[in-house]
């Protein structure tokens, strides 16, 4: 029993983890119907300036966290500028061009680090809470309660504010909004630029966990994608159950059939959801083709 | 899910025309291998070219003309290398007559893969083929009786054409280059066959492809049992090539299934030379900057390679083919 | 001087002065390695190590007159591996070393075969490059064998005695990555330890870049191991630590292999969690001057050249291959892939020869019967060699065993 607790625990926090790469991929493939390749990148870019502020300077993390968030959405009003925004209407030329921004960023860092394996040391890493016997990680839990927070913050982003509804507009129909004065250009860029902010937070949240390498944005892009897709596209709530659920499968599997397979079941069962119901679990029915058919 | 390229709203070609202008462009890619066959480092990635132009325009049956953006083409292209290696080495059968077996193989696999997958539209799909792929890389590390687990499948070195083992390069050159032509023809034939024009009908519009009478599914298993066909042969070859067969070198995605992907749409997607085209430019400077530069800066050749990517995906928006047409087109309207 | 005299002693000089100016045509080594990639750092380090020992060598003139010239081959999966010796074979290469991958070494190899050149491997680990008999291969440095033999020896002779329990019976979890690296070596540590008498009460593989594995630790947990034994690579290594500590998993012993012994760890997971955590590593240049002479020296080079203390062991080994490929150069008087290997099979040096207390003694499949990896272990986040016990320096105990 204690056992099961335990998976149970890692589960929801792994979901965590996942939740909160997910939730700024959410934003960008749901708004903007981005195939951001290089939203891994983001988050790895953010554990680099994360770690380089702790190293240098002192800063931990969770203040750290201040500096590389806007630094992110910085990153984002770039990369959308330059390199999204004239790809608006090219789908797979929008995955060939963060596919090439992906093997850029990961092979620049390389070529400044080397690629030497930084750790950020200290308690922020090394403190454990324990509650009625079972133990976590005093970070995971950091980043459990991180993707809470944020999710609910952006639901009500979303839906009360007056930026909000703008980009719940445009999840809905492009057109539409347009036709009603919203300026969708702007949208998408803010929208592209918070999505990478929040991959800033999610990278500083999760430097104290991993130890960093140039790659480490390819372990999560193609979960953070299953997660957004599985919970349906758009929707907050969605992307932040959809990381819990695919945290939950992934412990459960890899604890009682085996940790080498625990990703091909996970991606197993991804598949064959997204087959049974490809709006995802939360998305709208017939999401998946609302909206990628174009609208200019 | 992409709009059409916009295509000349002219009479096409006849078909003597076309075959003899294809002919001609394939002539032309044969040039390097003529001029360098005696030089092993350039035979060497001549060969990658061309299997990798074989590949991408294998994927281009069902990526670009049928709009299917598929990022699993790598478990059609590993099933066909593993199957080769294990037929020639467990039965004793020759490459040769092995390659279509194995592609059997991996296109029944392609059909029940993508059966219920084909509901899903645009990244959508893409994205669940990428999870397909990771989930077989997975599998086949785990499964040691089929696939050799980590350790792989190694084929040892005996030289012989029934083997498909050859101590020259330029004669895997000359194989991958035929492969190459086969497929190319493949696509000629496709494009003005009905299926073709199913297929391109599917990816304009499924919905009034729908409406017009076409079997969507069956439209687009169909692209897709030809083009997996195809990829599971190219793998085949690539096995009797590098002979050294592990789960990271069949399913590692930047290096295989997305790459064909990438190739096509550097070279123009939904064409029938863009595979080509795309192959013959990365697939030599990807090696050309790895040999120069890849020794001395950690990952300077990619950085480069990164930003050409990107480039290329800004400028060249329908590929190098596409702007070419699109120049041709321009001078064309100009002169009247 | 007569006309014909004339021209003789003329032609006498031209010819002195081209068979001179041909013997300054350097030797030309080429390094194939990942220089890129997730394994980059080590690809490197690798050849940090074998310029190192061609510094030496040039600095005392070469070999067999000639002076020796390091190129690079990036290579990080098979393909490369190939179109990386093409490269370097243009680039008029006279023998190949490497390799830091198995399979790149595998092709790699094999394609230098192609043009009858040696591929003298220093750092690839799988069993079957040696077993495929391939006519230009050798193989300087350990294998897996070697690491699985350590660790099996360590468990035996240092971790059993040090916990207090009798090899018979005691109880290991392995656990490793899930390429052949790690699965090749706890395949082996698995047969000889239980040929010992040892319980295997688990065995686990894990992908080294896993998100979580919080399940891998749990399943060894539940098994309640004395002793737990990881084959990987510093990611994961690190991730399993760390989750370890959060779960409260504490077996009385840990032995990490492969990696675990660097500065990347250190800083993950602080010196005193680290403090008694023993690993089987590649020797380092702490190791005592008898058992590994020229390890100091090593140390002092890698400082002189590249400003910092050298990043992972995995150099020195690559230096003393280098170091071993060279005399036999020398010794066959030629870099002719026959002549070179049929040196290289004369040759016969005891242990402790070499800066990391490598032997050399080639078996049939010329693989170095006398290369060893050592066992280290963190000590005040300190590196100290601890097993075998001539490789150890004089003050030296065993600490924090069983783990508090």
């Amino acid at each position: 029993m204690e056992t099961f607790l335990n998976i149970l625990v890692s589960g929801i926090l792994l979901g965590g983890i996942y939740s909160l790469v997910s939730i700024g991929l959410n934003l960008i493939f749901g708004v903007v119907r981005i195939v951001n390749f290089a939203q891994g990148e983001f988050v790895m870019i953010a554990m680099y300036a994360t770690f380089f502020c702790f190293a240098k300077f002192g800063i931990g993390p969770y203040y750290a966290v201040f500096l590389v968030a806007p630094l992110l959405f910085v990153l984002g009003i770039v990369v959308q500028r330059l390199v999204l925004q004239p790809l608006q209407n090219e789908p797979m030329m929008q995955i060939f061009a963060t596919f090439g921004l992906l093997i850029l960023f990961e092979n620049s860092v390389l070529a400044i680090t080397r690629g030497e394996g930084y750790s950020l040391a200290g308690a922020y890493s090394n403190t454990v809470i324990e509650l009625f016997g079972l133990r976590a990680s005093f970070a995971r839990v950091v980043v459990f309660f991180a993707a809470s927070a944020i999710a609910l913050g952006l639901m009500l982003f979303l839906s009360r504010t007056m930026a909000g509804k703008a980009i719940r507009a445009v999840i809905q129909d492009r057109q539409s909004a347009r036709l009603m004065g919203i300026n969708v250009e702007r949208t998408y860029l803010l929208t592209f630029a918070l999505g990478a902010a929040l991959a800033g937070v999610a990278g500083a949240l999760l430097a104290p966990i991993y130890t960093l390498s140039p790659y480490i944005g390819g372990n999560f892009i193609l979960a953070a994608f299953a997660v957004v897709v599985l919970g349906g596209l758009g929707s907050v709530p969605g992307a932040y159950i959809g990381g819990l659920m695919v945290g939950l499968m992934e412990s459960f599997a890899g604890y009682y059939v085996d940790p080498a397979l625990k990703q091909a079941i996970w991606f197993i069962i991804f598949v064959v959801v997204l087959i049974v119901r490809p709006s995802g679990l939360m998305g709208q029915a017939g999401a998946e083709e609302v909206g990628l058919r174009e609208q200019t | 899910m992409t709009q059409a390229p916009q295509q000349p709203t002219t009479t096409p070609p006849s078909f003597g025309v076309q075959l003899a202008r294809y002919a001609g462009l394939i002539a032309l890619s044969a040039v390097p291998l003529a001029l360098l066959w005696s030089n092993p480092y350039w035979v060497n990635v001549l060969a990658y070219t061309y299997l990798f132009a074989a590949l991408a325009a294998s994927w281009n049956i069902i990526g670009g003309f049928g709009g299917q953006f598929s990022l699993g083409h790598g478990v059609f292209f590993a099933i066909g290398a593993y199957s080769v290696a294990r037929l020639y080495l467990d039965v004793g059968l020759t490459p040769w007559i092995a390659i279509f077996p194995a592609a059997a193989l991996a296109t029944i696999i392609a059909l029940l893969i993508s059966w219920p997958t084909f509901r899903l539209r645009g990244p959508f799909f893409a994205i669940a083929t990428m999870a397909i792929n990771e989930a077989c890389f997975a599998l086949a590390n785990y499964s040691d009786r089929i696939t050799g687990g980590p350790r792989g499948i190694l084929v040892p070195f005996r030289a012989g054409l029934s083997n498909m083992i050859f101590i020259e390069r330029w004669k895997y050159a000359l194989l991958m280059f035929a492969f190459m032509v086969v497929v190319v023809l493949i696509t000629v034939w496709l494009r003005r066959a009905r299926l073709g024009h199913y297929l391109l009908a599917v990816r304009a519009d499924e919905d009034a492809a729908r409406a017009a009478g076409i079997d969507v599914l069956k439209v687009k298993l169909q692209g897709m049992a030809l083009s997996a066909f195809l990829t599971g042969i190219g793998g085949g070859l690539f096995a009797m090539y590098v002979r050294v067969l592990d789960p990271p070198t069949l399913f590692t995605l930047p290096e295989i299934g997305v790459k064909f992907a990438l190739i096509a749409l550097i070279g123009g997607i939904g064409t029938i030379i863009g595979p080509v085209v795309g192959a013959l430019l990365i697939v030599p400077l990807e090696n050309y900057l790895r040999g120069t530069l890849g020794g001395d800066i950690p990952g300077g050749h990619l950085i480069i390679l990164g930003a050409i990517l990107v480039a290329a995906a800004l400028f060249l928006k329908r590929g190098v083919v596409g702007a070419v047409l699109a120049a041709t087109q321009r001078s064309k309207r100009s002169r009247g | 001087m007569t006309k014909a005299r004339l021209l003789t002693t003329a032609f006498a000089i031209m010819l002195l002065s081209g068979s001179a100016a041909m013997a300054q045509e350097p030797i030309r080594i080429g390094a194939i390695n990942p220089y890129s990639g997730p394994v980059a750092l080590y690809g490197d380090e690798v050849a940090r190590g074998y310029q190192l020992a061609i510094d030496e060598a040039n600095a005392k003139g070469g070999v067999i007159g000639r002076k020796i010239e390091l190129l690079r081959g990036d290579a990080g999966n098979p393909q490369q591996g190939i179109a990386a010796v093409e490269k370097l074979v243009s680039d008029k290469t006279d023998i190949f070393v490497g390799t830091y991958i198995s399979a790149v070494s595998n092709a790699a190899s094999d394609a230098a075969l192609r043009y009858s050149k040696i591929y003298w491997d220093t750092n690839a680990l799988a069993a079957d490059l040696t077993a495929r008999g391939l006519p230009n291969f050798v193989r300087s440095g350990p294998y897996a064998s070697s690491f699985a033999d350590v660790s099996a020896n360590a468990v035996k002779d240092l971790l059993g005695p040090a916990i207090g329990k009798p090899v018979k019976g005691l109880k290991v979890w392995i656990e490793s990555e899930d390429s052949i690296y790690g699965t090749s070596i706890a395949k082996q540590q698995k047969e000889l330890l239980e040929k010992e008498g040892v319980v295997v009460t688990g065995v686990g593989a894990h992908n080294f870049r896993a998100t979580d594995l919080t399940d891998s630790v749990l399943r060894a947990k539940n098994a309640a191991p004395d002793i737990w034994i990881n084959t990987g690579y510093v990611p994961d290594g690190n991730l399993l630590l760390r989750t370890m500590r959060e779960q409260g998993f504490k077996p009385a012993a840990i032995l990490l292999v492969g990696t675990g012994d660097t500065f990347e760890t250190l800083d993950s997971l602080g010196a005193e969690y680290l403090e008694g955590i023993t690993i089987v590593g590649y020797p380092r240049p702490d190791q005592t001057e008898t058992y590994g002479p020229g390890a100091a020296a090593y140390l002092a080079a890698y400082k002189a050249k590249y400003q910092r203390d050298p990043i992972a062991p995995q150099g020195m080994t690559a230096y003393v291959g280098v170091q071993m490929l060279i005399e036999a150069i020398a010794a066959a008087g030629s870099v002719d892939m026959e002549k070179v290997r049929a040196a290289a099979a004369k040759l016969d040096k005891p242990p402790k020869s070499y800066a990391t207390g490598f032997g050399l003694k080639f078996d049939a499949q010329f693989q170095n019967t006398r290369a060893f990896p050592t066992v280290v272990q963190w000590q005040s986040g300190k590196i100290v060699t601890v097993f075998p016990k001539e490789a150890t320096q004089p003050n030296v105990k065993l600490v924090n065993l069983p783990r508090k």
